[in-house]
């Protein structure tokens, strides 16, 4: 990398705004041919939006990207792609059913007259292949691949577009230690042909070994941007924090040596991602699930909830063994799920507070035949109170909430059904620096009162600073259990890796 | 700005914007027929709309339950012909009294609403495949069980079962009219204040989060179904209540209608969002045009025309709407 080089794509005074939310406040940003640049930031930073404003997905309020030279503005991320900029997501957007060549050549098939051409699609996907010097085989199906194979063909994919600048958002997230130094490799080979590569990650490691500039954002605002080799971790870590202090991490559990236990779940199996999986959970604990995106965390959590169906295993509340086949079993036995994908899962996003808090719980809240609206705006407001929700009124659509205001929404649905064990699947994703702590706060503050919690969380720091207990968890394995006092973020990394070759 | 001012006032926001604007333009088109046609104004004119509105608004209303779902129901027209002439032949050739008839068309419509509300729900078949299929049932049904006779309900002057037509207008009285808005009031407060309505609108928003909040959908969804049939049996009485005579094999182009009154009215065709109101008024201008189209001297078919033109628009207007929120 020179540092002569001219900057091959320049984004200047980016600013985007949501209803109620500044995304992006006059954001900059550029990146040179042969460097490899990362973009940092907490959850919520505005890296992403950044990203869909660059390659047309949103389009922008104000600024100017300059590509090559040439100011230009995308309005789809074909034209982006077609330019020569491309994304690899964070969640591949691969067809698990087509092969590996013809994933790569979507939209583009080679023809033969009115035939698809797969014999020179497989000839040019070897051909990418082997100048990434990676082996995979293009006549494989998708969906038989790793996680770590579908994003080497995701980068395959890439390339074959004659890219320029190549974005990897968060490609580490699902992959293991041997698949990331693949991936690293590649990424220098890249770099080291002139190509612009831009890397979203918040993996501190990682940053210092690959990239040659840093750029952080936090808040949707431009923090600044620092060359690698001359700064220190906690340098690129006071800029993604700024001001806002976090719980204390915890140092020992909290929970009393006879807390009783509430939840036993013992063989769980669900597919391929839930295999024989037990653990217990204490009264008033926190216990943590930890381990790579893939690891089966959601999935055992939904087969426990009854959200997804289960092959076999035994579930205790209370010592009493429960069949829980739906998720109005699970409700019944006072479990509640606030879902990773709170918009998908967990809320009613057209409809009221009101309307969302006592969706588990409507029953309660009858007069005969007719559902008294008095009392359920009474409880709704209790709750928007205790949970300090900023919101105008109780009657507000959940949409026009934050994300941080619409967990405590679903928070608030599974405390008025009075549910004793909770499953937080990550509690803070898209949820702003601040509101954050506040969501962290009132976990710790429930689980004093005696209410049990799981939480799943990628979020390593997160992990470490909730849990009482971490159990961790690798290809739908249980790979071991560690109690806090004794658990670091090396020994939980390596137990999920554990079994992957 | 004046107008918002007039949105925020508090019995505008209770009644709706939109629908005191479709108030208004069923006003204005009223209007407009009475100027353009001599001798469209008067209460023979009125009357004779009125025919339509009651059945075309049971129809309305039942699919406003479905389409409140995210779902659809194309069956609804052919369904209520299906009732009609099942439970008359029943009647004319068969001796039954009317009052069976009635209850039978009722129980027929109730029949067909559960069959499409338990395909939908628990086989998971898309609402859209689920009612073509039962349309063609419906006439298939109703052909074979009248050897594709048409069937004629006995007029106002049979002395043992021509009494039911005192449903539909007692000596120049719309008795009619007034079942239809006892009828949505009682459907006003099913959506919008008991456990059933709330559960269909919220489930009609996000299915899967009302699944995960331990409720059971599939029975909730299924009843929206089953109280559209039911709605679409007693539409049929109402129909040969005014027109006397059903024929196997048609009745295709009510859907139409019905589903156009009921989004016009501000349902929207994704579900979650749903306005009784919306939907009385919505069957007004639909029942008004298809007056004053025959009135101004256009044939049947322009009818046809005009509410498919109506349907997609008032469909647009709702894609646009979303939109803007989003």
């Amino acid at each position: 990398m020179s540092e002569t080089n001219e900057a091959i794509l320049v984004m200047e005074d980016i600013d985007k705004s949501f209803p109620g939310v500044h995304a992006l406040d006059h954001v900059h940003f550029d990146v040179r041919c042969g460097e490899v640049h990362a973009l940092m930031g907490e959850n919520g930073a505005g890296k992403s939006t950044l990203m869909k404003v660059l390659t047309g997905i949103y389009s922008k309020d104000s600024g100017k990207i300059t590509f090559e030279g040439r100011e230009i503005e995308f309005h789809n991320t074909r034209e982006a792609q077609d330019a020569g900029i491309v994304i690899v997501h964070q969640e591949l957007n691969m067809v698990g059913d087509l092969t590996v060549a013809q994933n790569i050549f979507i939209g583009r098939e080679f023809m033969k007259g009115f035939r698809i051409d797969d014999k020179k699609m497989i000839e040019e996907s070897n051909k990418l292949f082997d100048e990434l010097k990676i082996q995979i085989d293009p006549k494989a199906k998708m969906s038989d691949l790793t996680v770590g194979k579908q994003q080497m063909c995701e980068i395959a994919k890439a390339i074959s577009h004659q890219a320029k600048v190549i974005v990897f958002d968060e490609p580490s997230a699902a992959l293991t230690e041997k698949e990331i130094e693949d991936l690293f490799t590649i990424i220098r080979d890249l770099r080291d042909k002139g190509m612009a590569i831009v890397y979203i990650s918040h993996r501190m490691d990682e940053i210092k070994v690959i990239t040659d500039r840093v750029t952080v954002m936090r808040d949707g605002g431009y923090v600044g941007t620092l060359i690698t080799n001359d700064c220190t971790k906690e340098d690129i870590i006071n800029m993604m924090v700024g001001r806002v202090i976090y719980e204390d991490p915890k140092t020992e559990s909290h929970v009393p040596a006879d807390a009783p236990v509430v939840l036993k779940v013992e063989h769980l199996n669900a597919g391929r991602m839930v295999q024989d999986v037990s653990f217990e959970l204490r009264k008033g604990e926190i216990l943590g699930f930890s381990g790579l995106m893939g690891a089966g965390r959601t999935e055992t959590a939904r087969a426990l909830f009854g959200a997804d169906p289960k092959t076999s295993g035994d579930i205790y509340v209370n010592g009493q063994k429960v069949t829980i086949n739906s998720p109005q079993d699970a409700v019944k036995y006072g479990i509640g799920y606030l879902s990773e994908d709170r918009k998908r899962y967990g809320i009613v996003v057209q409809k009221s507070i009101i309307e969302n808090s006592t969706l588990a719980t409507l029953e309660k809240y009858m007069k005969g035949a007719f559902i008294d609206k008095a009392e359920e705006e009474k409880i709704t407001q209790k709750y928007i109170d205790e949970l300090s929700t900023k919101t105008p009124s109780a009657d507000t659509l959940v949409v026009n909430l934050s994300g941080g205001n619409q967990q405590k929404v679903v928070i608030a649905k599974w405390l008025v059904r009075n549910c004793d064990i909770l499953i937080f699947d990550e509690p803070t994703r898209g949820i702003d620096v601040g509101a954050k702590n506040e969501i962290y706060k009132l976990m710790n503050r429930l689980a004093e009162e005696g209410k049990s919690i799981i939480m799943i969380s990628s979020e390593m720091t997160e992990i470490l600073r909730m849990s009482d207990r971490i159990v961790v968890m690798c290809e739908g394995k249980k790979t071991g259990e560690l109690d806090i006092a004794e658990a670091t973020q090396e020994k939980i990394m390596d137990k999920a890796t554990r079994d992957i070759a | 700005m004046r107008l918002s001012k007039f949105k925020q006032n508090p019995f505008v926001k209770k009644v709706g914007f939109n629908r005191i604007i479709l108030f208004c333009v069923m006003i204005l088109m009223y209007v407009a027929f009475c100027l353009l046609v001599p001798g469209f104004f008067g209460k023979a004119r009125i009357l004779s709309v009125m025919n339509y509105v009651y059945f075309l608004g049971f129809l309305s209303l039942g699919v406003t339950f479905v389409i409140a779902t995210g779902g659809i129901d194309f069956s609804i027209g052919p369904v209520m012909f299906c009732c009609a002439l099942i439970s008359g032949y029943t009647m004319v050739f068969k001796g039954a009294p009317v009052i069976v008839s009635i209850i039978m068309s009722i129980i027929i419509g109730f029949i067909f609403g559960s069959l499409n509300g338990y395909l939908v729900s628990y086989w998971t078949i898309p609402p859209f495949i689920v009612s073509m299929a039962s349309m063609n049932i419906a006439k298939g049904v109703a052909a074979v069980y009248t050897k594709t006779q048409s069937v004629s309900w006995p007029l106002s002057t049979d002395p043992d079962n021509g009494w039911f037509r005192n449903l539909v207008s007692y000596n120049g009285f719309p008795v009619g009219l007034v079942i239809f808005l006892v009828a949505a009031a009682i459907c006003m407060i099913v959506l919008n204040n008991t456990k059933p309505g709330r559960y269909i609108l919220c489930l009609g928003s996000n299915e899967e989060a009302v699944r995960l909040s331990g409720v059971d959908t599939k029975k909730w969804k299924m009843l929206a179904y089953v109280i559209c049939g039911t709605l679409v049996g007693i539409a049929a009485i109402f129909f040969v209540g005014a027109y006397t005579t059903v024929q196997p094999g048609y009745g295709d182009q009510y859907n139409n209608e019905a589903i156009a009154g009921c989004v016009m009215g501000g349902t929207s065709m994704v579900g979650g969002l749903a306005s009784i109101g919306g939907t009385v008024i919505g069957v007004l201008i639909i029942s008004l045009l298809q007056e004053g189209i025959l009135a101004l001297g256009f044939a049947k078919d322009i009818q046809l025309i005009v509410t498919g033109l109506i349907v997609i628009v008032v469909v647009y207007a709702d894609v646009m709407a979303r939109r803007r929120k989003n």
